[in-house]
Protein backbone atom coordinates (compact mmCIF):
# COMPACT_ATOMS: atom_id res chain seq x y z
CA UNK A 1 0.00 0.00 0.00
CA UNK A 2 1.18 3.54 -0.94
CA UNK A 3 -0.79 5.78 0.70
CA UNK A 4 -1.38 6.16 4.18
CA UNK A 5 -4.82 5.94 5.09
CA UNK A 6 -5.00 9.25 6.38
CA UNK A 7 -3.91 10.58 3.35
CA UNK A 8 -6.44 8.56 1.60
CA UNK A 9 -8.47 9.97 3.49
CA UNK A 10 -7.65 13.91 3.28
CA UNK A 11 -7.43 13.85 -0.30
CA UNK A 12 -10.71 11.65 -1.12
CA UNK A 13 -12.70 14.58 0.86
CA UNK A 14 -10.99 17.02 -1.05
CA UNK A 15 -12.23 16.12 -4.27
CA UNK A 16 -15.71 18.61 -5.25
CA UNK A 17 -19.33 16.58 -4.18
CA UNK A 18 -17.45 14.44 -1.89
CA UNK A 19 -20.12 15.43 0.58
CA UNK A 20 -23.58 16.17 -0.94
CA UNK A 21 -25.80 16.26 1.90
CA UNK A 22 -29.00 14.03 1.05
CA UNK A 23 -32.18 16.14 0.84
CA UNK A 24 -34.51 15.80 4.05
CA UNK A 25 -37.60 14.44 2.77
CA UNK A 26 -40.54 12.61 3.67
CA UNK A 27 -39.57 11.40 7.10
CA UNK A 28 -42.69 12.37 9.11
CA UNK A 29 -44.89 10.74 6.29
CA UNK A 30 -43.19 7.83 6.33
CA UNK A 31 -43.50 7.18 10.35
CA UNK A 32 -46.72 8.31 10.41
CA UNK A 33 -47.75 5.80 8.32
CA UNK A 34 -45.67 2.98 9.08
CA UNK A 35 -46.64 3.60 12.93
CA UNK A 36 -50.05 3.22 11.69
CA UNK A 37 -49.65 0.47 9.74
CA UNK A 38 -48.08 -1.50 12.77
CA UNK A 39 -50.98 -0.77 14.69
CA UNK A 40 -53.38 -2.14 12.08
CA UNK A 41 -51.52 -5.58 11.53
CA UNK A 42 -51.32 -5.82 15.52
CA UNK A 43 -55.06 -5.10 15.75
CA UNK A 44 -56.31 -7.65 13.84
CA UNK A 45 -53.30 -10.14 14.85
CA UNK A 46 -54.99 -9.36 18.35
CA UNK A 47 -58.60 -10.11 17.33
CA UNK A 48 -57.68 -13.56 15.89
CA UNK A 49 -55.82 -14.05 18.91
CA UNK A 50 -58.93 -13.81 20.69
CA UNK A 51 -61.05 -15.79 18.82
CA UNK A 52 -58.27 -18.88 18.96
CA UNK A 53 -58.33 -18.19 22.71
CA UNK A 54 -62.06 -17.66 23.05
CA UNK A 55 -62.17 -21.44 21.38
CA UNK A 56 -58.96 -23.33 22.67
CA UNK A 57 -60.73 -21.71 26.32
CA UNK A 58 -64.39 -22.92 25.37
CA UNK A 59 -63.19 -26.32 24.29
CA UNK A 60 -61.50 -26.70 27.72
CA UNK A 61 -64.14 -25.77 30.07
CA UNK A 62 -66.21 -27.77 28.41
CA UNK A 63 -64.08 -30.75 28.54
CA UNK A 64 -63.25 -29.97 32.29
CA UNK A 65 -66.99 -29.86 32.86
CA UNK A 66 -67.19 -25.84 33.27
CA UNK A 67 -69.52 -25.37 29.70
CA UNK A 68 -71.21 -22.57 31.13
CA UNK A 69 -67.76 -20.69 31.62
CA UNK A 70 -66.48 -21.56 28.15
CA UNK A 71 -69.46 -20.79 26.44
CA UNK A 72 -69.98 -17.63 27.92
CA UNK A 73 -66.49 -16.14 27.53
CA UNK A 74 -66.50 -17.45 24.15
CA UNK A 75 -70.01 -15.29 23.22
CA UNK A 76 -68.78 -12.17 25.11
CA UNK A 77 -65.30 -12.20 23.53
CA UNK A 78 -66.52 -13.23 20.08
CA UNK A 79 -69.48 -10.23 20.75
CA UNK A 80 -66.05 -8.43 21.13
CA UNK A 81 -64.44 -9.08 18.47
CA UNK A 82 -67.35 -8.15 15.98
CA UNK A 83 -67.73 -4.80 17.52
CA UNK A 84 -63.94 -4.07 17.18
CA UNK A 85 -64.07 -5.42 13.49
CA UNK A 86 -66.53 -2.70 12.81
CA UNK A 87 -64.74 0.01 14.37
CA UNK A 88 -61.63 -1.36 12.33
CA UNK A 89 -63.44 -0.96 8.88
CA UNK A 90 -63.35 2.80 9.97
CA UNK A 91 -59.73 3.34 9.93
CA UNK A 92 -60.06 2.48 6.23
CA UNK A 93 -62.10 6.14 5.74
CA UNK A 94 -59.14 7.65 6.97
CA UNK A 95 -57.34 9.73 4.07
CA UNK A 96 -54.38 7.61 3.29
CA UNK A 97 -52.94 10.31 1.36
CA UNK A 98 -53.32 13.48 3.57
CA UNK A 99 -50.54 14.93 5.15
CA UNK A 100 -48.69 13.30 8.27
CA UNK A 101 -50.09 15.92 10.74
CA UNK A 102 -53.77 15.29 8.94
CA UNK A 103 -53.32 11.47 8.72
CA UNK A 104 -51.86 10.97 12.25
CA UNK A 105 -54.61 13.15 13.66
CA UNK A 106 -57.79 11.12 11.68
CA UNK A 107 -55.94 7.94 13.14
CA UNK A 108 -55.65 9.46 16.56
CA UNK A 109 -59.34 10.65 16.33
CA UNK A 110 -60.35 7.21 15.42
CA UNK A 111 -58.52 5.48 18.17
CA UNK A 112 -59.82 7.75 20.86
CA UNK A 113 -63.23 6.80 20.00
CA UNK A 114 -62.55 2.93 19.43
CA UNK A 115 -61.04 3.19 23.04
CA UNK A 116 -63.77 4.98 24.74
CA UNK A 117 -66.76 2.47 23.39
CA UNK A 118 -64.32 -0.23 24.73
CA UNK A 119 -63.89 1.15 27.59
CA UNK A 120 -67.88 1.23 27.93
CA UNK A 121 -68.05 -2.60 27.32
CA UNK A 122 -65.61 -3.05 29.63
CA UNK A 123 -67.70 -2.09 32.71
CA UNK A 124 -70.30 -4.55 31.38
CA UNK A 125 -67.69 -7.57 30.12
CA UNK A 126 -65.84 -7.76 33.03
CA UNK A 127 -68.66 -8.01 35.32
CA UNK A 128 -70.54 -10.69 32.93
CA UNK A 129 -66.93 -12.76 32.79
CA UNK A 130 -67.01 -13.11 36.67
CA UNK A 131 -70.08 -13.63 36.85
CA UNK A 132 -69.85 -16.66 33.98
CA UNK A 133 -67.49 -18.23 36.66
CA UNK A 134 -69.37 -17.75 39.47
CA UNK A 135 -72.62 -19.55 37.64
CA UNK A 136 -70.34 -22.22 35.91
CA UNK A 137 -68.50 -22.70 38.84
CA UNK A 138 -72.24 -23.42 40.91
CA UNK A 139 -73.35 -25.84 38.30
CA UNK A 140 -70.00 -28.04 38.31
CA UNK A 141 -71.46 -31.68 38.95
CA UNK A 142 -70.04 -32.13 42.52
CA UNK A 143 -70.82 -36.30 42.94
CA UNK A 144 -74.24 -36.43 41.43
CA UNK A 145 -75.12 -32.54 42.85
CA UNK A 146 -74.45 -28.75 41.63
CA UNK A 147 -71.01 -27.84 43.51
CA UNK A 148 -73.01 -24.55 44.61
CA UNK A 149 -75.66 -26.34 46.37
CA UNK A 150 -73.19 -28.55 47.89
CA UNK A 151 -70.71 -25.94 49.15
CA UNK A 152 -74.00 -24.49 50.66
CA UNK A 153 -74.68 -27.42 52.33
CA UNK A 154 -71.32 -27.44 54.10
CA UNK A 155 -71.53 -23.56 54.72
CA UNK A 156 -74.89 -24.13 56.65
CA UNK A 157 -73.42 -27.28 58.52
CA UNK A 158 -70.88 -24.46 60.04
CA UNK A 159 -73.12 -21.66 60.19
CA UNK A 160 -76.94 -22.96 60.53
CA UNK A 161 -78.30 -19.28 61.20
CA UNK A 162 -77.00 -18.12 57.71
CA UNK A 163 -80.14 -16.23 55.81
CA UNK A 164 -80.89 -17.33 52.91
CA UNK A 165 -82.49 -16.19 49.34
CA UNK A 166 -83.67 -19.06 47.13
CA UNK A 167 -81.23 -21.30 49.02
CA UNK A 168 -77.99 -18.63 48.65
CA UNK A 169 -76.72 -17.94 51.75
CA UNK A 170 -77.22 -13.65 51.76
CA UNK A 171 -73.35 -12.58 52.70
CA UNK A 172 -72.61 -14.72 49.44
CA UNK A 173 -75.07 -12.60 46.98
CA UNK A 174 -74.08 -9.62 48.56
CA UNK A 175 -70.52 -10.73 47.90
CA UNK A 176 -70.68 -10.91 44.54
CA UNK A 177 -73.10 -7.93 43.71
CA UNK A 178 -69.89 -6.05 45.66
CA UNK A 179 -67.34 -7.65 43.14
CA UNK A 180 -69.40 -6.80 40.78
CA UNK A 181 -69.87 -3.61 41.07
CA UNK A 182 -66.49 -3.03 41.48
CA UNK A 183 -65.86 -4.51 38.11
CA UNK A 184 -68.80 -2.41 36.69
CA UNK A 185 -67.07 0.84 38.40
CA UNK A 186 -63.48 0.32 37.91
CA UNK A 187 -63.82 -2.07 34.48
CA UNK A 188 -63.11 1.02 32.27
CA UNK A 189 -60.01 1.50 34.52
CA UNK A 190 -58.88 -1.89 34.04
CA UNK A 191 -59.57 -2.17 30.12
CA UNK A 192 -56.84 1.02 30.02
CA UNK A 193 -54.32 -0.91 31.60
CA UNK A 194 -54.83 -4.04 29.71
CA UNK A 195 -54.85 -1.81 26.52
CA UNK A 196 -51.93 -0.08 27.53
CA UNK A 197 -49.41 -3.35 28.22
CA UNK A 198 -50.27 -4.31 24.88
CA UNK A 199 -50.56 -1.05 22.95
CA UNK A 200 -49.03 1.64 25.54
CA UNK A 201 -45.76 1.94 23.45
CA UNK A 202 -47.33 2.29 20.69
CA UNK A 203 -49.79 5.35 22.06
CA UNK A 204 -47.06 6.82 23.25
CA UNK A 205 -45.24 6.60 19.70
CA UNK A 206 -48.14 8.43 18.41
CA UNK A 207 -48.74 11.03 21.25
CA UNK A 208 -44.96 11.60 20.40
CA UNK A 209 -45.00 12.38 16.30
CA UNK A 210 -48.02 14.99 16.90
CA UNK A 211 -46.14 16.48 19.66
CA UNK A 212 -43.08 16.97 17.20
CA UNK A 213 -45.22 17.92 14.15
CA UNK A 214 -47.33 20.53 16.24
CA UNK A 215 -44.63 22.03 17.50
CA UNK A 216 -42.81 22.19 13.24
CA UNK A 217 -46.32 23.80 12.51
CA UNK A 218 -45.96 26.34 15.05
CA UNK B 1 -37.70 20.46 11.93
CA UNK B 2 -37.54 23.99 10.72
CA UNK B 3 -35.39 24.75 7.84
CA UNK B 4 -33.10 27.48 10.27
CA UNK B 5 -32.60 25.02 12.85
CA UNK B 6 -31.13 22.81 9.82
CA UNK B 7 -29.58 25.56 8.20
CA UNK B 8 -27.53 26.99 10.94
CA UNK B 9 -27.19 23.41 12.97
CA UNK B 10 -27.13 20.88 11.16
CA UNK B 11 -25.94 21.45 7.64
CA UNK B 12 -22.78 23.20 8.53
CA UNK B 13 -21.88 19.62 10.42
CA UNK B 14 -23.36 17.65 7.77
CA UNK B 15 -19.39 16.76 6.91
CA UNK B 16 -19.62 14.82 10.43
CA UNK B 17 -22.91 13.27 9.70
CA UNK B 18 -22.63 12.08 6.00
CA UNK B 19 -18.53 10.38 7.09
CA UNK B 20 -20.31 8.05 9.77
CA UNK B 21 -23.25 7.23 7.91
CA UNK B 22 -21.41 6.04 5.27
CA UNK B 23 -19.38 4.25 7.24
CA UNK B 24 -22.33 1.99 8.64
CA UNK B 25 -24.44 1.64 5.73
CA UNK B 26 -23.97 -0.52 2.63
CA UNK B 27 -26.41 1.28 -0.25
CA UNK B 28 -27.97 4.49 -1.08
CA UNK B 29 -31.05 4.19 0.53
CA UNK B 30 -29.85 3.45 3.61
CA UNK B 31 -27.27 6.05 3.73
CA UNK B 32 -30.18 8.55 3.30
CA UNK B 33 -32.50 7.09 5.96
CA UNK B 34 -29.61 6.81 8.42
CA UNK B 35 -28.99 10.53 7.84
CA UNK B 36 -32.54 12.03 7.91
CA UNK B 37 -32.85 9.94 11.03
CA UNK B 38 -29.75 11.35 12.59
CA UNK B 39 -30.74 14.58 11.58
CA UNK B 40 -34.15 14.10 13.27
CA UNK B 41 -32.63 12.98 16.74
CA UNK B 42 -30.33 16.02 16.39
CA UNK B 43 -33.12 18.18 15.89
CA UNK B 44 -35.13 16.02 18.78
CA UNK B 45 -32.75 15.99 21.40
CA UNK B 46 -31.30 19.92 20.77
CA UNK B 47 -33.03 20.92 24.19
CA UNK B 48 -30.77 18.19 25.91
CA UNK B 49 -27.48 20.39 24.65
CA UNK B 50 -25.91 21.19 27.68
CA UNK B 51 -22.99 23.11 26.01
CA UNK B 52 -20.69 20.76 28.34
CA UNK B 53 -19.06 19.94 25.29
CA UNK B 54 -18.59 21.27 21.90
CA UNK B 55 -21.41 20.94 19.81
CA UNK B 56 -19.68 18.78 16.77
CA UNK B 57 -18.86 16.45 19.47
CA UNK B 58 -22.64 16.33 20.62
CA UNK B 59 -23.62 15.53 16.34
CA UNK B 60 -20.69 12.92 16.84
CA UNK B 61 -22.54 10.93 19.35
CA UNK B 62 -25.68 11.39 17.99
CA UNK B 63 -24.81 10.21 15.34
CA UNK B 64 -23.01 7.53 16.17
CA UNK B 65 -26.11 6.35 18.38
CA UNK B 66 -28.60 6.45 16.05
CA UNK B 67 -26.26 4.47 13.44
CA UNK B 68 -25.44 1.68 16.05
CA UNK B 69 -29.30 1.95 16.91
CA UNK B 70 -30.25 1.47 13.34
CA UNK B 71 -27.91 -1.14 12.76
CA UNK B 72 -28.84 -3.29 15.93
CA UNK B 73 -32.58 -3.20 14.61
CA UNK B 74 -31.70 -4.19 11.00
CA UNK B 75 -29.47 -7.11 12.42
CA UNK B 76 -32.85 -8.54 14.04
CA UNK B 77 -34.82 -7.72 11.60
CA UNK B 78 -32.53 -9.12 8.30
CA UNK B 79 -35.49 -10.18 6.16
CA UNK B 80 -36.57 -6.78 5.82
CA UNK B 81 -33.46 -4.60 5.81
CA UNK B 82 -31.42 -6.76 3.75
CA UNK B 83 -29.58 -4.49 2.27
CA UNK B 84 -27.37 -3.69 4.87
CA UNK B 85 -26.00 -7.09 4.84
CA UNK B 86 -24.87 -6.95 1.42
CA UNK B 87 -22.44 -10.15 0.58
CA UNK B 88 -19.13 -8.41 0.33
CA UNK B 89 -19.15 -8.84 -3.91
CA UNK B 90 -22.34 -6.74 -3.37
CA UNK B 91 -21.04 -4.55 -1.29
CA UNK B 92 -17.79 -3.49 -2.99
CA UNK B 93 -20.18 -2.02 -6.12
CA UNK B 94 -21.40 0.45 -3.83
CA UNK B 95 -19.21 3.65 -4.69
CA UNK B 96 -20.03 6.60 -3.24
CA UNK B 97 -17.26 8.93 -3.56
CA UNK B 98 -15.60 10.42 -7.12
CA UNK B 99 -11.97 8.98 -5.55
CA UNK B 100 -11.54 5.11 -5.72
CA UNK B 101 -9.15 5.28 -2.84
CA UNK B 102 -11.88 6.60 -0.54
CA UNK B 103 -14.17 3.91 -1.67
CA UNK B 104 -11.93 1.33 -1.03
CA UNK B 105 -10.90 2.97 2.32
CA UNK B 106 -14.72 2.80 2.92
CA UNK B 107 -14.91 -0.55 1.89
CA UNK B 108 -12.05 -1.69 4.10
CA UNK B 109 -13.55 0.20 6.75
CA UNK B 110 -17.04 -0.99 6.63
CA UNK B 111 -15.92 -4.53 7.49
CA UNK B 112 -14.45 -3.47 10.88
CA UNK B 113 -16.42 -3.84 13.77
CA UNK B 114 -18.97 -1.39 14.54
CA UNK B 115 -17.03 -0.13 17.21
CA UNK B 116 -13.77 0.16 15.65
CA UNK B 117 -15.73 2.01 12.52
CA UNK B 118 -16.21 4.57 15.27
CA UNK B 119 -12.93 4.99 16.28
CA UNK B 120 -11.34 4.89 12.89
CA UNK B 121 -13.67 7.66 11.94
CA UNK B 122 -13.02 9.57 14.60
CA UNK B 123 -9.33 9.07 14.23
CA UNK B 124 -9.21 10.04 10.47
CA UNK B 125 -11.31 13.56 11.49
CA UNK B 126 -8.32 14.17 14.49
CA UNK B 127 -10.37 13.98 17.17
CA UNK B 128 -7.76 13.61 20.53
CA UNK B 129 -7.77 10.29 22.02
CA UNK B 130 -9.58 11.99 25.03
CA UNK B 131 -12.07 13.28 22.54
CA UNK B 132 -12.35 9.46 20.89
CA UNK B 133 -13.31 7.94 24.23
CA UNK B 134 -15.40 11.09 25.63
CA UNK B 135 -18.07 10.47 22.53
CA UNK B 136 -17.89 6.78 22.63
CA UNK B 137 -17.39 6.50 26.44
CA UNK B 138 -14.61 4.42 26.62
CA UNK B 139 -11.10 4.63 28.57
CA UNK B 140 -8.67 7.24 26.76
CA UNK B 141 -5.41 4.96 27.52
CA UNK B 142 -6.88 2.14 25.58
CA UNK B 143 -7.60 4.13 22.24
CA UNK B 144 -3.85 4.27 21.04
CA UNK B 145 -3.83 0.63 21.09
CA UNK B 146 -6.79 0.43 19.34
CA UNK B 147 -6.48 3.17 16.80
CA UNK B 148 -2.56 0.95 15.85
CA UNK B 149 -4.69 -2.32 15.65
CA UNK B 150 -7.17 -0.77 13.66
CA UNK B 151 -4.65 0.79 11.42
CA UNK B 152 -3.14 -2.71 10.71
CA UNK B 153 -6.06 -4.30 10.00
CA UNK B 154 -6.86 -1.41 7.28
CA UNK B 155 -3.33 -1.61 5.68
CA UNK B 156 -4.06 -5.25 5.43
CA UNK B 157 -7.48 -4.96 3.75
CA UNK B 158 -6.43 -2.57 1.64
CA UNK B 159 -3.13 -4.12 0.56
CA UNK B 160 -2.99 -3.97 -3.55
CA UNK B 161 -6.35 -1.85 -3.65
CA UNK B 162 -5.35 1.48 -3.52
CA UNK B 163 -2.47 3.40 -5.51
Amino acid sequence: MEKSIESIWKEGFLKKDALVAPKINDLYNQKSKHIVDKFKRMFKINLIAIVIFSLVFMVITTINGLPIVGISWFLILIGLVVVNKKLMNGLEEIDYHANSYTYLLSFNKWLQEQLAINRKMARIYYPLFFLSIVVGFWFVDAEGIPMGERLVGEVLYGFPDLYLVNGVPLIGIVLILIIVSMLALFGGRIYDMDVYIVYGRMFNKIEELITDLEELRS
Amino acid sequence: MSSDFYNTSILPYAGIILKLCRAYTNSQEDFEDYYQEVCLQIWRSRENFREESQWSTWIYRITLNVCLTLLKKKKNNTQHFASDYLPLEQAEENSAFADENLNELYKAIRQLSEIDRAVIMLYLEEKTYQEIAEIIGTNPNNIGVRINRIKERLKILLDGKVN
